[in-house]
């Protein structure tokens, strides 16, 4: 099967500080990746990069064979841990954008589903709390049918409780046989809907396993990473 | 595409200038009320408020170009845009002729702001005006001013260059906003943006200056007609009224296109959203 996801020797630097050193990876079509490590690892560069929104690197990456650009754009659903829509916009603002910009956005779904989530459609996102405007942006991603999501720490704002919610749902409506890279540092929340996981340390990846082959060992993932970043707790 | 980032931006940019548009309205509306009705008060309140609308239109447009570009490209929304399934070509044009139009409305508004003034003080004082025509006549200057058909040229010519100097603010702008958020200055973008906006405005403008008056390249106005000529601004002739040297104004346009197609390249290859 094609890789959806081709990243070879990829290094960047922000000025001398080095973040990501020759980093490689591929994913194939249907994975649930977890993207594992301790904060500035170079997690979020790496997501950026595979968005296209940071492109001096060096190295290759591809998205289904293609560099990033307005083609990877049209397939990934990427959901960035920053609040980035505007105070004005209305949850039905912010489905009508994305109803003109991607093909692949299901309007109705996002209509049903954030109406399940018990957002009002013409309440400006200024006046949402934190976990309101991430339930919104999580409704925008996910009624997508997109081949790749690539969600940058999508528990991060919402309480305990609502977890399990969230990640019931980003399993029940993302799209066939697409490829999902979850990004978090919630791992025992997070770690049963794993497929796959990579860690990331200083730059390179240092664990790049199927979460079946951790666990032969008797070990939960949290564990595996706990031992891998020992310096961190 | 481009249709959609057109209708988006046009929305989303239009909330910045919304208020003080309705606040003209609001003005130009009770001053033609005044007009009609001849109470002196309301026509010379309007024409002083009239007077800070039209520089406030200006200026908060301008404002709402810089703010709108920024926010929307390298402020948290920036992950919005620039996630677009769209080129960044494509993104920088919606942005350029959304704000053209913008200045453009501005520049019109304030226009019909001056007009307003003018006309109530037509209506106040109006044999003093149509007073200063008859002067026109006793002076012999009326037989000096060209045909109909030479102003029209004149007046389309003048618009033209009007809509290239604001290409050319909108060039710099740009240009001056991004270059300020690149990962080496984005630390203080607002201190670097102004210092790039200054300087390359200054330089531009000050090349541009020069060669207005040295390149032997000019557009001459006669009472017949108007025409390009291959001399310097201000040379005699007895073939036309005046001449104005136009190689300036060809650079600085040059100049804010190749500015803007710089942005677009750093847009692409060397912008770090934070």
């Amino acid at each position: 099967m094609e890789n959806i996801i081709t990243v070879e020797n990829l290094k960047k630097s922000y000025g001398r500080h080095v973040v990501l050193d020759g980093v490689s990876f591929s994913a194939e079509h249907g994975q649930i990746i977890g993207l594992l490590g301790p904060n500035g690892c170079g997690k979020t560069t790496l997501i950026k990069i595979l968005t296209g929104l940071i492109k001096d690197q060096t190295g290759v990456v591809r998205i289904n064979n293609e560099e990033p650009g307005a083609y990877t754009k049209s397939v990934i659903a990427y959901l960035p841990e920053k609040t980035y829509l505007p105070g004005w916009m209305r949850p039905i603002d912010a489905i009508n954008y994305f109803a003109d910009f991607y093909k692949d956005f299901d309007k109705e779904k996002a209509m049903q589903m954030i109406s399940r989530f018990g957002l009002d459609a013409k309440q400006r996102t200024k006046t949402m709390s934190k976990g309101q405007q991430e339930k919104l942006r999580l409704a925008l991603v996910l009624c997508r049918n997109a081949e790749l999501y690539i969600l940058d720490e999508p528990l991060g704002g919402v309480d305990p409780a609502a977890r399990a919610k969230i990640l019931e749902l980003i399993m029940e409506n993302h799209a066939e046989n697409a490829t999902v890279l979850i990004s978090t540092h919630l791992i025992s929340d997070v770690e049963y809907i794993f497929d796959r996981v990579l860690m990331i340390k200083e730059g390179h990846v240092i664990v790049d396993s199927h979460v079946n082959a951790l666990r032969e060992n008797g070990k939960t993932v949290e564990e595996v990473f706990k031992e891998v970043f020992s310096y961190a707790w | 595409m481009l249709g959609k980032l057109l209708k988006n931006e046009l929305k989303h940019s239009g909330r910045y200038v919304a208020t003080i548009y309705a606040v003209t309205a609001a003005v130009i509306a009770f001053m033609a009320i005044g007009i009609l009705t001849k109470i002196t008060w309301i026509g010379v309140l309007c024409s002083v408020l009239l007077n800070f609308v039209a520089i406030g239109v200006l200026l908060i447009t301008l404002i709402s170009v810089v703010k709108n570009f920024y926010d929307t490209l390298y402020g948290a929304q920036g992950y919005l845009s620039f996630t677009l399934p769209v080129k960044c070509s494509s993104l920088l044009l919606s942005k350029v002729l959304i704000s053209f139009f913008w200045i453009i409305l501005s520049y019109l508004i304030a226009g019909l702001c001056v007009v307003m003034v003018g006309l109530n003080a037509k209506a106040q004082a109006g044999e003093q005006i149509s007073g200063l025509f008859d002067m026109l006549d006793v002076s012999g200057l009326r037989e000096m001013i060209p045909s109909g058909a030479t102003i029209t040229e004149v007046i389309v010519l003048l618009v033209v260059f009007v809509l290239l100097h604001i290409l050319t603010l909108v060039g710099f702008i740009y240009f001056s906003v991004t270059i300020a958020n690149t990962r080496p200055l984005q630390a203080h973008p607002l201190l670097f943006g102004l210092l790039t906006f200054l300087g390359s405005y200054g330089v531009g403008y000050a090349i541009s200056g020069k060669l207005t008056y040295s390149l032997p390249l000019s557009i001459y106005v006669s009472t017949e007609k108007i025409g390009l000529v291959f001399e310097k601004m201000g040379a005699d002739s007895e073939e036309y009224l005046f001449a104005f040297g136009i190689g300036g104004t060809v650079f600085i346009a040059l100049m804010a296109l190749g500015l803007l197609f710089l942005t677009g390249w750093i847009m692409e290859h060397k912008v770090n959203i934070k």
